[in-house]
C-alpha cells in the first residue's frame, strides 16, 4: 500500500508539467483520427468551394464582353458552385461543433473522474455550485475556444490567404492593394473589439446593479415605504439605469461606427482597383472586365472573415479564464484511493479499533488527541461531548474520508483509509444529520442507484422504518420523483436510516439524528433505529439513545 | 433631446405605442437616415456595374481614364455618404431602444416601489416584477429590431425590386418565383429546428441537474461507494447531451443553405437570360453594367429574405415579453404628499379598545388600551406568539385594527400613507438593508451626518476601524456586517429618520446584554420628547420602562413593571425565567 502510495505521488508530478486540456484534446484526436481529418478535409475543401463562384462568374462576363452567348451549363455551374459552398460551409460548421462536442465530452468525463479522486476536505472547502460551474460554464468556455475560436478562426485564416492567393494570381497591383490593407483592418478591429470590451465590463456591472436594485426593492418594501422614500429609490435606480445608460451609448457608437468604415475601407479598394486598372499598368494591373467582377466579389469575400477573426480573438480571451480554471481544478492534489481486494477479515480483532489516534483538519489545530478505544461486533456505543470536541469527526476517520495525522483507525483490523470503496456499503451504514436528496425517484433515495438492491430489498427498509405506507400513497409509489414527494423532516430521517440500512451492512453510523424534531416524530425514529440496529454493530452521536437501549458512553474531548 | 435628468412620464404605459411616441426625435433620425441609405444601398452595385462597363470600354478605347476616375470617385463619394447614413441610422435606432428599456423600467420600478407589501407578496407579484424587468431587454430588442428591419428589410426589397423590375421586369418576376417557395420550405423545417433545439435545451437542463447531483452528492456517494455506478450514469448523461447537441446544430445549420440555395436558383435563370439580354436576343437590351448590376442586386436580395425569418423571431420572443410586461405596466404613481398633521411637534399616543388581526383574518388581539405622554418608552412583551409584532404592524397600516388608535389629534386610520410615515417610525425583525455604503444606509439620500447615530446604537467605534469607515460598503442585504451590526445599523437609520412615535421591534435580538444596556441609555437620551414602543422578549430592561403592556392569550395588560408584577403571575414567571436562563448562560 505504502509503496502504492508513493508511486501516485511520483505521477501526479510528472503530470502537473502537462496542460490537462491538451492532454484531452491530443487523446480526442487520436481516439477520432477518422473525424479529426473529415474536419480537417471539409475545412480546406470548403475554403477551396469558396473560391469558385467569382471565378465562374469572370467566365461568363469575360464571354459576354467578347460577344458569345452564355453556355447555360456555365449558369448551372455558377449555381452549383453557390449552392456547393454554401452547404459545404454549413458541413464545416457542423462538423467543428461536433468535434467539439467530442472535446467537451472528454472533459468532462475528466472532470467526473476527478471528482472520486479528490479528498473529502476539497468538498468542505468548496461549494457544490462553484464546482459545478467548472463542470458546466468553465467547459463550454473551453467548447467556445475551440469552435468559435482556434478551429474557426483558422478556417477563416485559410480563407483570407487563399482569397489573396487567387487576388494575387489574377492582378498583382490589386494583391498588393489587399496586403496594404488587411493588417490596417485587422488592427482596426482588434482596437475596437477592445474598446467594446471595456464598455460591455462597464455596462455588465451597471446592469447588475440595475437588477440587483429590484429584488433588493422587493425585499425592503417595508423600510422604504415607512420611511416614505420611494421617490429616493427611484432616483437611485435612475442613477443605475443612467450609468448603464451611458455605457450602452459608448458601445453602440462603436457598433453603429464599425461596419460602415469596414464597407468604406472596401469601397476604397473597390475604386482603386477600377482605376488601376484603367490606367492601363498592364503588367500591374492587367485585368479584363470578366476579373473586374470577379475581384469585388473577392474583395468582399476577405473582407468577411477578416472582421470574424477580430471577433474570435475576442472569444479566445475570454475562454482562456475557463480553460486556465478547469486545468487548476484538474491540478488538484488527490487522495489516494483505495484499491485491489481487500479481504474481509470477520473474525480477527474488534470490529471497530481506534489505536492512538491524532487527527487535525488543519495542521496545527488538533481535534483528537491521543484517543484508543475499541468497540465488539453486535455492540451498542454513544459518543458523547461538547460540540466541536470530534464526534463527528471520529465518523469521518471510520469512513475512511480522512486519515489520521498518527495512530491507527481499523476495521475488523484492516486500516480504515484503506478500503475499498465499493466495499463500503456492506460495512457501513451511515445516517448523516441531514438528509441529502438525489436526484431521481424514492426507490433511488434509498438504493442509491446500486443494482443490488432490488425492489423487495427496498420495500424491506421501508418497512423496517415505517415509511412503506406513506411511500404508497404518493401518486406513482416508489417510483414517484423525489421532487414531486413531499416529505416531511422527519420522514426524510427515516428515509436516511432506510439508506443506510438498505445493503444490510455491519456497523450502523448515526450522527445526532433526532435534532431539531417534536418530540412524536422523534419516538418514531428511535423506535426505527432500535429495529435498525438489532444484530449490528451501532455507534452513535446522541445524549437520548444509550438511555433506550443500555449501550456503552464513550466520552471524546479533552 | 432625449437626455433629460428628470424621468420621462410615460403617459399609457400599458401601450406599446406610447414608447415609440416618446421617442419621435431619435425615430425620426432613424426614419430619414434609413430612408437615405437603404435607397443609396443600391447605388453601390449600380456604380460597379458602370464601373465594369466602363472598363470594357476604355479597353475598346470608347471612354477614357478620366471617366474612370470621376466614376470610381463619384462611387467613393455615394458610398461614404451612404455609410455615414447608415452610421446615423445604426446609431439612434439604438438609442431609441436604449430610451425606451429606461422609460420601461421606469415605469415598471414605479409601479413596483409604490405597491403595498401585501399585493407584493401575493400571487408571487414580486417575483413576477424582477422578471418583468428582464423581460423588458428582450422586449426592447424585438422593438429595435422591428424598427430596423422596416427600413432595412421593407424599404430596402423594395429598391432592390423596383431596380429589378426596371432592369427587366420578365426576369424579374422568374428569378424572385424562387423566393416564396424557400419560404414555405423553411416554414415546414422551423418545427423540426425548434423540436431539436428544445430537445438539446432539456438535455443540458438535464446534465446541468446531474452535475450538480455528482457533484452536490459526492461524499454520500462516497461513503456508500457508489462512485463508480454515479460516474457511469454522469457519462450517460454527456453522450444524451453530446447526441442532442450535435443534432440541433445540424438542423439548425443546414436551414441557412438550404434556403439560400433555393432562392438563388433564380442565379441561373439571369446568367442565361440575362447573358441573352446583354448580347441582343433576350427580352430587354442590356449592356455589361446592367448585367452585372441585376445579378448582385439579386443576391443582395435573396441574402435580405433569409434574414426576414430572423425577424419574425425576433418580433415574436419581443411579443412574448411584452406579454409579460403590459399587465403590471400602471400610470406613475406620485405619492400624495399633502400634510396636514404637523409631525414636528411632540404628540400624545392614546389606544383605547383596541382588535388587531390580520386583514381578512379574525382579530388576535382584544380590547387593548394604553396611552403613552411624550418622553415615554413603552415595553410590549408576551409568551412566544402573544401577537406583540402584528400589535406593530397596525401602526404602520399592515394589519388591520379596530377601536381606536389616536395620534396626537388625528385617528391612524384617517391619516394618509405620507402623513403616518411623518408621525411614525417602525424597525421589524429584518435589517432590511441597501446594498450602498454604511453612511447611505443611514442617510438615504437625505443631507444628514451619520457618525451621531451610528454611536447611539454603538457602532460608531467599529466603524471608525473598517478601512473604508462610514464609506464601507455592506454588500447585498448587508451580507458583509455580521448580524448584529446589521441589526445595530438598521436600528440607526431608523432613529436618523425618527418620528415623534418610534416602533421597535425586538431591536436587541442580535446584540449582546452589555451592549443593549448601552444602547438603551442612548436610546433615552435620543427620545426625550418621542413616545417609543419597545416589542421585545428580553425583559431585562423592562423594569426601567415608563410602562409595560403584557399581552397574553390575546388580552393586554398595562401598567408599570411592578405594578404587573403584582397584578400577572404570568408576567412574574416570565421575568423569573428570563432572569434564570441569565444567570446560567453567565455561568
Amino acid at each position: 500500500m505504502r509503496r502504492f502510495a508513493v508511486r501516485r505521488e511520483r505521477g501526479k508530478k510528472r503530470m502537473k508539467h502537462k496542460s490537462a486540456l491538451g492532454r484531452v484534446l491530443r487523446g480526442t484526436v487520436s481516439t477520432n483520427r477518422a473525424m479529426a481529418l473529415l474536419t480537417g478535409g471539409i475545412i480546406l475543401f470548403s475554403v477551396g468551394c469558396a473560391l469558385l463562384p467569382p471565378l465562374v462568374l469572370e467566365r461568363i462576363v469575360d464571354g459576354l464582353a467578347a460577344g458569345k452567348p452564355i453556355a447555360p451549363g456555365l449558369a448551372l455551374a455558377y449555381f452549383g458552385a453557390l449552392a456547393l459552398s454554401g452547404f459545404l460551409e454549413a458541413g464545416e460548421n457542423l462538423m467543428i461543433v461536433i468535434f467539439g462536442q467530442k472535446v467537451t465530452h472528454r472533459l468532462r468525463s475528466e472532470l467526473c473522474g476527478k471528482l472520486k479522486r479528490l479528498p473529502a476536505a476539497y468538498y468542505t472547502r468548496h461549494e457544490p455550485g462553484k464546482i459545478t460551474s467548472r463542470f458546466v460554464s468553465d467547459v463550454d468556455a473551453v467548447d467556445s475556444l475551440f469552435t468559435n475560436g482556434i478551429i474557426a478562426m483558422a478556417a477563416d485564416g485559410c480563407k483570407v490567404v487563399s482569397v489573396l492567393a487567387v487576388i494575387f494570381y489574377k492582378s498583382t497591383g490589386v494583391g498588393v492593394l489587399m496586403l496594404l490593407v488587411t493588417p490596417l483592418l485587422l488592427g482596426l478591429t482588434r482596437a475596437f473589439q477592445k474598446r467594446m470590451l471595456r464598455t460591455q465590463l462597464a455596462n455588465r456591472a451597471a446592469v447588475g446593479k440595475v437588477n440587483n436594485h429590484v429584488p433588493e426593492t422587493i425585499r425592503n418594501i417595508r423600510m422604504i415605504q415607512t420611511i416614505f422614500c420611494q421617490r429616493y429609490m427611484e432616483r437611485k435606480y435612475d442613477g443605475y439605469m443612467e450609468e448603464s445608460y451611458r455605457a450602452t451609448e459608448r458601445s453602440n457608437f462603436y457598433d453603429a461606427v464599425y461596419s460602415p468604415i469596414v464597407v468604406c475601407i472596401s469601397a476604397c479598394v473597390i475604386a482603386g482597383m477600377m482605376v488601376g486598372a484603367a490606367g492601363g499598368t498592364q503588367q500591374m494591373f492587367g485585368i479584363s472586365v470578366g476579373t473586374a467582377v470577379a475581384l469585388i466579389a473577392y474583395v468582399g469575400k476577405v473582407f468577411e472573415p477578416l472582421e470574424s477573426i477580430g471577433m474570435e480573438i475576442q472569444n479566445i480571451q475570454s475562454a482562456i479564464a475557463g480553460v486556465k480554471r478547469v486545468n487548476e481544478f484538474l491540478e488538484e492534489p488527490e487522495r489516494s484511493v483505495p484499491e485491489g481486494a481487500q479481504r474481509n477479515c470477520q473474525n480477527a480483532g474488534p470490529c471497530v479499533r481506534f489505536d492512538h489516534v491524532d487527527f487535525g483538519y488543519e495542521e496545527g489545530t488538533a481535534v483528537l488527541r491521543d484517543l484508543s478505544f475499541s468497540v465488539e461486533r453486535g455492540e451498542n456505543v454513544t459518543f458523547a461531548g461538547r460540540t466541536g470536541a470530534g464526534k463527528s469527526t471520529v465518523f469521518r476517520l471510520l469512513l475512511g474520508l480522512y486519515g489520521p495525522c498518527a495512530g491507527r483507525v481499523l476495521i475488523n483490523s484492516v486500516d480504515a483509509a484503506a478500503i475499498p470503496d465499493a466495499q463500503k456499503r456492506k460495512l457501513f451504514g451511515y445516517v448523516e444529520q441531514a438528509f441529502h436528496p438525489v436526484l431521481g425517484t424514492v426507490a433511488d433515495q434509498i438504493t442509491l442507484f446500486d443494482p443490488a438492491i432490488d425492489r423487495e430489498g427496498t420495500e424491506r427498509a421501508a418497512k423496517l422504518v415505517g415509511l412503506h405506507e406513506k411511500i404508497l400513497t404518493l401518486p406513482e409509489g416508489y417510483d414517484t420523483s423525489m421532487a414531486q414527494a413531499a416529505f416531511s423532516q422527519g420522514q426524510l430521517q427515516l428515509l436516511s436510516i432506510a439508506r443506510a440500512i438498505a445493503a444490510e451492512p455491519e456497523i450502523l453510523l448515526l450522527d445526532e439524528i433526532t435534532a431539531n424534531l417534536d418530540s412524536e416524530t422523534e419516538r418514531k425514529i428511535l423506535d426505527a433505529l432500535e429495529s435498525a440496529g438489532r444484530g449490528r454493530t451501532v455507534l452513535s452521536i446522541s445524549h437520548r439513545l444509550p438511555q433506550r437501549s443500555g449501550g456503552r458512553l464513550i466520552e471524546i474531548g479533552f | 433631446m432625449t437626455r433629460t435628468k428628470e424621468c420621462k412620464r410615460v403617459a399609457q404605459p400599458e401601450r406599446i405605442g406610447s414608447y415609440f411616441r416618446l421617442e419621435l426625435w431619435p425615430l425620426a433620425v432613424v426614419t430619414v437616415s434609413g430612408i437615405l441609405y437603404n435607397a443609396g444601398m443600391v447605388a453601390g452595385p449600380y456604380l460597379e456595374g458602370r464601373m465594369a462597363q466602363c472598363l470594357m470600354n476604355i479597353e475598346s478605347g470608347a471612354q477614357t481614364l478620366a471617366e474612370m476616375v470621376t466614376l470610381a470617385g463619384a462611387y467613393l463619394l455615394v458610398i461614404l455618404s451612404v455609410q455615414g447614413m447608415r452610421c446615423l441610422k445604426r446609431f439612434y435606432v439604438r438609442r431609441f431602444a436604449n430610451d425606451t428599456g429606461r422609460n420601461m423600467r421606469r415605469m415598471l420600478y414605479n409601479a413596483l416601489v409604490n405597491e403595498s407589501r401585501e399585493e407584493l407578496e401575493k400571487e408571487n407579484l414580486g417575483a413576477m416584477m424582477t422578471k418583468a424587468m428582464s423581460d423588458v431587454d428582450a422586449c426592447v430588442e424585438g422593438m429595435r429590431k422591428f424598427t430596423t428591419e422596416v427600413f432595412d428589410t421593407g424599404v430596402v426589397l423594395l429598391a432592390y425590386l423596383g431596380m429589378l423590375f426596371y432592369y427587366d421586369w420578365h426576369l424579374a418576376l422568374l428569378s424572385c418565383a424562387f423566393t416564396p417557395p424557400a419560404y414555405l420550405v423553411a416554414g415546414r423545417l422551423k418545427g423540426l429546428v425548434t423540436r431539436y433545439a428544445s430537445a438539446y435545451k432539456q438535455s443540458a437542463g438535464k446534465m446541468t441537474g446531474a452535475t450538480m447531483d455528482r457533484v452536490s452528492n459526492a461524499l454520500t456517494y462516497r461513503v456508500y461507494g457508489c462512485e463508480d455506478s454515479r460516474d457511469a450514469a454522469y457519462e450517460a448523461a454527456l453522450s444524451d447531451y453530446e447526441r442532442c447537441a450535435v443534432a440541433a446544430n445540424l438542423w439548425e445549420g443546414t436551414m441557412q443553405p438550404l434556403y439560400n440555395v433555393i432562392s438563388m436558383c433564380g442565379a441561373v435563370f439571369i446568367l442565361y437570360l440575362g447573358g441573352k439580354n446583354v448580347l441582343g436576343t433576350g427580352w430587354a437590351d442590356w449592356n455589361i453594367a446592367a448585367f452585372t448590376t441585376f445579378l448582385s442586386c439579386f443576391a443582395r436580395l435573396a441574402l435580405k429574405s433569409a434574414k426576414a425569418s430572423k425577424l419574425f423571431n425576433s418580433v415574436q420572443k419581443a411579443q412574448v415579453s411584452w406579454g409579460r410586461i403590459q399587465p403590471l405596466m400602471k400610470a406613475y404613481v406620485e405619492p400624495s404628499t399633502a400634510l396636514r398633521a404637523d409631525g414636528s411637534k411632540p404628540v400624545e399616543l392614546t389606544v383605547s379598545d383596541l382588535s388587531v388581526g390580520w386583514r381578512g383574518s379574525p382579530r388576535i388581539l382584544h380590547g387593548l388600551s394604553f396611552s403613552a405622554a411624550p418622553g415615554q418608552i413603552i415595553g410590549v412583551t408576551g409568551p412566544v406568539a402573544c401577537g406583540k409584532s402584528t400589535l406593530g404592524k397596525a401602526f404602520i397600516g399592515e394589519a388591520a385594527y379596530s377601536g381606536s388608535i389616536r395620534v396626537g389629534a388625528w385617528e391612524l386610520r384617517d391619516l394618509s400613507a405620507y402623513e403616518r410615515s411623518r408621525l411614525i417610525s417602525y424597525l421589524g425583525h429584518e435589517p432590511e438593508l441597501m446594498s450602498d455604503s454604511i453612511a447611505e444606509n443611514i442617510r438615504l439620500g437625505e443631507d444628514m451626518s451619520p457618525e451621531a447615530f451610528l454611536r447611539a446604537v454603538c457602532l460608531g467605534e467599529e466603524t471608525a476601524q473598517m478601512p473604508q469607515g462610514t464609506e464601507t460598503f455592506v454588500g447585498s442585504g448587508g451580507v458583509r456586517l455580521s448580524g448584529g451590526q446589521q441589526a445595530r445599523l438598521a436600528l440607526a437609520r431608523t432613529l436618523s429618520h425618527g418620528r415623534q412615535i418610534v416602533i421597535l421591534d425586538d431591536p436587541f435580538s442580535a446584540v449582546d446584554q452589555k451592549t443593549e444596556r448601552e444602547i438603551f441609555s442612548k436610546l433615552r437620551i435620543w427620545s426625550k420628547d418621542r413616545i417609543v414602543l419597545l416589542l421585545s422578549h428580553r425583559l431585562s430592561l423592562f423594569g426601567e420602562l415608563d410602562g409595560v403592556l403584557f399581552l397574553d392569550g390575546g388580552q393586554g395588560l398595562f401598567g408599570t413593571h411592578e405594578e404587573l408584577l403584582a397584578k400577572s403571575e404570568a408576567y412574574a414567571a416570565l421575568c423569573r425565567a428570563q432572569r434564570a436562563g441569565e444567570e446560567e448562560n453567565e455561568t
